[in-house]
């Protein structure tokens, strides 16, 4: 432990220590220990597979230990349930929010222990609202406790998930990469609410991947690395390389902005297009062996844009050339056929089928190339060519027939990226690629798409972190409310350029 | 976990599969044991021969929503549909006097045909599964009522045909093995549909549109054209059914079938199929409509009354999903 | 050679006085369902009452004898079009007395049909006596394995007035006269196939068993499928009719059967109708009647008018 300013801080709301967990054929966690202090931000660090979320689930009372202690406040405690966490002030706001859409903001936090009038027949409504008022009140939030959760966006869920965590009275909060679906305005806000709750003296475990977060909000770093505690590190005087170091066991993180050179050569020219409200009059060029980077807020429409070109959701107007051809693109099947393809950033539900093979996975899109007579698989070309992309692009995996919902993050994009390139597309769009991945394979993705760019292949990259899209691109289009507002040198551009553009509204008039 | 090596294959899909088949056979051998020890005349031959002969229908109706429960849906309409092929059959055969083969190629064919017209509705309409086989379920009673003019359809201007399903043709090869051909026939069918699930390129992508059907579809594959494949041979399948039962009762009874879909699911379930679909095998749905008629018949040697026979069935339903959740969990 | 056991007064004799109404009369008659072929028969024999009555009729049921609220709509909607009379065959006994108390209050006259109400509403109940009729079945088994040994009994529904009616007429009927005939089994079975698959596990379960009783046309069908498959020495006697039944009876594979007469239940319901609405006073309920028939009295004019294929 290498804190020096321990007597500063408050007590010990929480201490897990020697914690030992064990799954069949896994061991997660290997003398695991956390310790939170009342008022104090702790960031939890580690790459995926690291052991995080294990810990914090036994914390939580989902998983048992094996061996090793926790206590709250001091005294030893057991958590056989996640309700006798909940008792005891520990809550947890999920990466993914467990909000049930068509009950209100009031219902979701009280759901389960309602207030209850006329000998408890029925649910005390007025109370209920009344509550979670207060509760809002004191996080400084403006949310109608009657307001259904579903008319809400993404980061006012994520308030009321909060707000239903602090209903519990917990002491201790759990937050799992809160800020992923959040911009910045609204992750200004989640923070200001973190102090807030700070100063109220609620202890807060504060999960994430983004260094800057980092830096703005925790007091302490703990760091973990394959199960293990490796070491607490103090926010304000730890260096980011430091920090990513201690996660991976090695330096690595290469800040500069590495270009090849694009061809001349156009691979997908874009004009006029129009799909709905979300996108509107979209112009862009997209040349061989570059790599062109989508930047913009939240609902830009970037996604939309994407899923245009690709035929997944239908084009109102537009022309679509792909290497100088006019094309037609009616379902997703054409974009394929047409060498285009679409590489979602939610891969579980979009880029992945996870209960099939890594193998099968791979060859999905090439399938029908792989049958003996139109009918029957060639399970063993499958499994070989699988192969050759899993080693060709480092996909970390037992074998190809593991299930790739058992993959890591980075690995599960590797998996993406091989059945397109085993498919033979040269157009790639990758929606936020490193998206829920941990920085030591984010790198590798990085590495990749250049090498992937320097063969010739065409890659347009939406990203909504901008030192990644400063990082990879070569050019930058910024789009605003369905539209392009601009586009900018990727060697030239920054951060405060991008930015003016992304807020950049254009009024009605054409 | 992050430095995964080399180590021995461990694809856990498989395993749970396996294992839950594994275990619909247990309970299958366990079944057999216990009826032997305490029904008698249970254990003879000739009473295997009758629970085979009385798997048949069933387990073929199972195998045909085998396939659309694996792909995500669900065919409630493969009772009625196999009353529906039958008749054809009788119109074919009886009414047209065509030759035999037409009649069987005629009943697969319609029920193809029909089962594809539900896949249409569910791919392209897009009709939840449940309401669209649901209407075609009415659609095929009623028109299996309107075709045969309310009336058994009988078989006697085609000798033959009676012969199909009960005769035993393996005694001609092995003389003194009597077995009807109905069983053959299911366990035909049974192979050809694990091939087909296991091997084939359709089978593949039923396992696909089961597990995710909207990546499946950003992949490129043609998520509708296969629907409507599945649900066209989940119909066929059917019109192998509705030939073994015409042909068992030498006639097409155009009031029956309402039911028996119900009975073919759960034979499904019990084999470990997963009603969410991506996740099941033909033979666990073998194994699961043997459990059932084991049952059946071994409680009727027993003497114990029909309606606790449907309370047990009932039972082994519900404990059956239970080992499937549990080894899910495990999994 | 057995002839006819029984034959009742058959109060449908059709009348073939002219028709008396002034006005359109309009009888709506609704069955059990109308599929199967017995109510086929049912509706061929009310349709001749009204051609020779001078009524117009119309004839509808639900698609399964389970459906008893399906007939219970049926049923409101006929009320509802005001005829001025009303045949009906009760899915249950008790649960639509309240809808025919509305046709009564009306006044629309009500003949039951095939099995009665618990009510004294319906004028009277054109029917078949199932007690009668099964104990005529009994007979006929019983005689034919010489009045000794084990017997079983396949019916085609636990809960119906018919299926609880065949079943202990035959039970009673064998208890009552037979004392060297053990009944060893009763299951049920509500379809062909079934039946015979349900047949075929008793046939197991008892080796010695001499005789087997099926309550209706579809376990009469099981029937003759279990003992052509198994080949098994075994009497079989069915109920009601159709082509597989008949075919069974003549090639040696049932004994014999027993039939209702469908025909004349159709007939008596439009008859009694008219005759209530020309104020004639009724029987509180009409038989009917039914036949033993088999191989030797199949083809006999009176029988074969009565047998539907």
């Amino acid at each position: 432990m290498s804190i020096a300013a321990e007597s500063n801080k408050g007590s010990v709301l929480i201490e897990a220590q020697g914690i030992d967990k064990a799954f069949p054929g896994v061991k997660a966690l290997s003398q695991a220990q956390i310790k939170v202090h009342a008022g104090e931000v702790v960031a939890l660090m580690g790459e995926n597979g690291a052991g995080k979320s294990t810990l914090m689930k036994i914390l939580t009372g989902v998983y048992q230990p094996d061996a090793g202690t926790v206590s709250v406040g001091g005294k030893p405690v057991t958590l056989p349930d996640p309700r006798t966490a909940q008792a005891l002030g520990i809550g947890i706001i999920h990466q993914e929010l467990f909000l049930m859409n068509d009950l209100t903001a009031a219902q979701n936090i009280y759901i389960g222990r309602e207030p209850r009038k006329a000998f408890g027949m029925f649910v005390d409504e007025d109370r209920m609202n009344a509550d979670a008022a207060k509760i809002f009140a004191r996080m400084k939030v403006d949310i109608d406790p009657k307001v259904e959760v579903g008319k809400l966006t993404v980061a006012r869920q994520q308030l009321v998930e909060i707000a239903k965590a602090l209903s519990y009275n917990s002491k201790i909060l759990i937050m799992d990469e809160p800020t992923s679906a959040l911009n910045e305005a609204e992750v200004a806000h989640l923070f200001a609410i973190i102090d807030d709750l700070k100063a109220q003296g609620v202890g807060i475990v504060y999960i994430t991947h983004k260094m800057d977060e980092v830096k703005r909000i925790a007091d302490d770093i703990v760091i973990m690395r394959d199960g293990q505690y490796i070491d607490t590190l103090p926010a304000a005087t730890t260096t980011i390389g430091e920090v990513i170091s201690a996660m991976v066991g090695r330096d690595l993180i290469d800040t500069s902005r590495a270009h090849g050179q694009g061809s001349d050569e156009i691979a997908l020219k874009v004009t006029n297009l129009n799909a709905g409200r979300a996108v509107q009059n979209v112009n862009f060029t997209l040349n061989k062996g570059e790599i062109l980077g989508f930047a913009g807020l939240m609902g830009a429409g970037r996604t939309e844009v994407a899923r245009a070109i690709f035929g997944a959701d239908p084009v109102d107007s537009g022309r679509i050339e792909v290497h100088g051809k006019a094309v037609d693109i009616k379902s997703p099947r054409d974009a394929v056929q047409l060498g285009i393809a679409y590489l979602s950033e939610d891969r579980k539900h979009f880029g992945l089928v996870t209960g099939m093979s890594v193998r099968d996975n791979i060859t999905m899109p090439s399938w029908e190339r792989f049958t003996s007579n139109g009918v029957f698989m060639r399970d063993a070309d499958l499994g070989s060519i699988a192969k050759e992309y899993v080693e060709k692009l480092k996909v970390k995996t037992p074998t190809v027939d593991q299930e790739t919902r058992l993959l890591s993050g980075g690995n599960q994009q590797k998996v993406v990226i091989a059945k397109w390139l085993l498919r033979d597309c040269d157009i790639l769009i990758f929606d936020e690629p490193t998206r829920g991945i941990d920085i030591g394979a984010k790198a590798e993705i990085y590495k990749l798409l250049q090498g992937l760019a320097d063969e010739g292949k065409a890659i347009i990259v939406i990203s909504s972190e901008l030192p990644e899209v400063l990082k990879l691109s070569h050019r930058i289009v910024v789009m605003c409310e369905g539209r392009i507002t601009g586009e900018l040198e990727g060697k030239t551009a920054t951060q405060e350029a991008i930015m003016t553009l992304a807020t950049q509204r254009v009024e009605a008039a054409e | 976990m992050t430095d995964t090596t080399q180590e021995a294959p461990t694809n856990k899909v498989i395993t749970s599969s396996f294992l839950q088949k594994a275990v619909a056979f247990v309970v299958l051998i366990i079944l057999l044991a216990f009826f032997s020890i305490f029904a008698p005349n249970f254990a003879a031959w000739s009473n295997m021969v009758n629970i085979m002969q009385a798997t048949a229908v069933n387990g073929v109706l199972g195998v045909a929503v085998t396939f659309v429960i694996i792909s995500g849906g669900i065919d409630l309409s493969v009772g009625t549909m196999m009353t529906l092929t039958a008749v054809i059959s009788g119109l074919i055969l009886t009414n047209l006097g065509m030759p035999l083969p037409v009649g069987i190629a005629g009943a697969i064919a319609f029920g193809g045909f029909m089962g594809s017209l539900s896949g249409v509705a569910v791919a392209k309409l897009k009709i939840p599964p449940f309401i669209a086989t649901l209407g075609m379920m009415q659609i095929a009673r009623g028109l299996a009522l309107v075709f045969s003019g309310a009336k058994p359809i009988y078989f006697n201007s085609t000798p033959n045909y009676g012969l199909l399903s009960p005769e035993s043709s393996i005694s001609l090869l092995i003389p003194g093995l009597e077995m009807p051909n109905s069983v053959f026939i299911m366990f035909g069918v049974a192979i050809l549909a694990s091939i087909v699930l296991n091997r084939s390129i359709l089978g593949r992508y039923i396992f696909a549109l089961g597990s995710n059907e909207e990546a499946a579809r950003l992949s490129g594959v043609v998520v509708d054209k296969w629907k409507i494949i599945t649900y066209g041979i989940s119909g066929m399948i059917c019109g192998v059914a509705g030939l073994l039962v015409s042909s068992r009762l030498n006639s097409a009874q155009p009031a029956l079938g309402l039911g028996y879909e119900l009975d073919a699911i759960a034979a499904v379930v019990i084999g470990g199929t997963s009603l969410a679909g991506g996740r099941g095998t033909v033979m666990g749905t073998i194994i699961g409509a043997f459990i059932m008629s084991v049952l059946t018949n071994g409680l009727r040697v027993m003497g114990v009354q029909e309606e606790w026979k449907i309370v047990v069935t009932g039972l082994i339903i519900i404990v059956a999903v239970y080992i499937d959740i549990v080894l899910r969990k495990q999994s | 050679m057995k002839k006819t056991l029984l034959v009742a007064a058959l109060g449908a004799t059709t009348a073939f006085s002219a028709p008396a109404f002034a006005e359109d009369v309009y009888f709506p008659i609704i069955a059990k369902g109308f599929s199967h072929q017995f109510w086929q028969a049912v509706k061929l024999g009310a349709e001749n009452a009204a051609a020779a009555n001078g009524v117009t009729i119309t004839f509808e049921g639900p698609n399964t004898e389970a459906e008893i609220d399906k007939q219970t709509d049926i049923l409101n909607a006929a009320i509802a079009k005001k005829p001025q009379g009303l045949g009906f065959a009760a899915l249950d006994s008790q649960a639509q007395v309240p809808a025919l108390k509305k046709a009564a209050d009306a006044g629309i006259p009500i003949v039951a049909f095939d099995s009665g109400v618990d009510s004294d509403i319906p004028l009277t109940t054109c029917t078949t006596d199932n007690l009668a009729a099964a104990a005529g079945a009994a007979k006929g088994l019983a005689e034919a394995i010489g009045g000794e040994g084990e017997v079983a009994a396949v019916i085609h529904d636990q809960t119906s007035a018919t299926g609880i009616g065949r079943r202990d007429g035959f039970l009673n009927e064998i208890a009552a006269n037979y004392p060297n005939i053990t009944i060893v089994d009763v299951q049920y079975a509500n379809d062909a196939l079934k039946a015979a698959d349900t047949i075929k596990t008793i046939m197991q379960a008892h080796p010695n068993l001499k005789g087997i009783f099926a309550s209706n046309e579809g376990a009469a069908i099981g029937l003759a499928v279990a003992i052509k498959e198994t080949g098994a020495q075994i009497a079989g006697v069915g109920f009601d009719s159709g082509k597989t039944q008949k075919d069974a009876i003549l090639d040696g594979s049932l004994i014999g059967s027993i039939t209702q007469n469908p025909v004349g239940i159709g007939e008596c319901v439009v008859d009694s109708l008219a005759k209530a609405i020309k104020g004639e006073t009724l029987p509180p309920v009409i038989d009917t009647g039914f036949y033993w028939y088999d191989a030797s009295n199949m083809n006999e004019a009176n029988i074969a008018a009565v047998l539907y294929d």
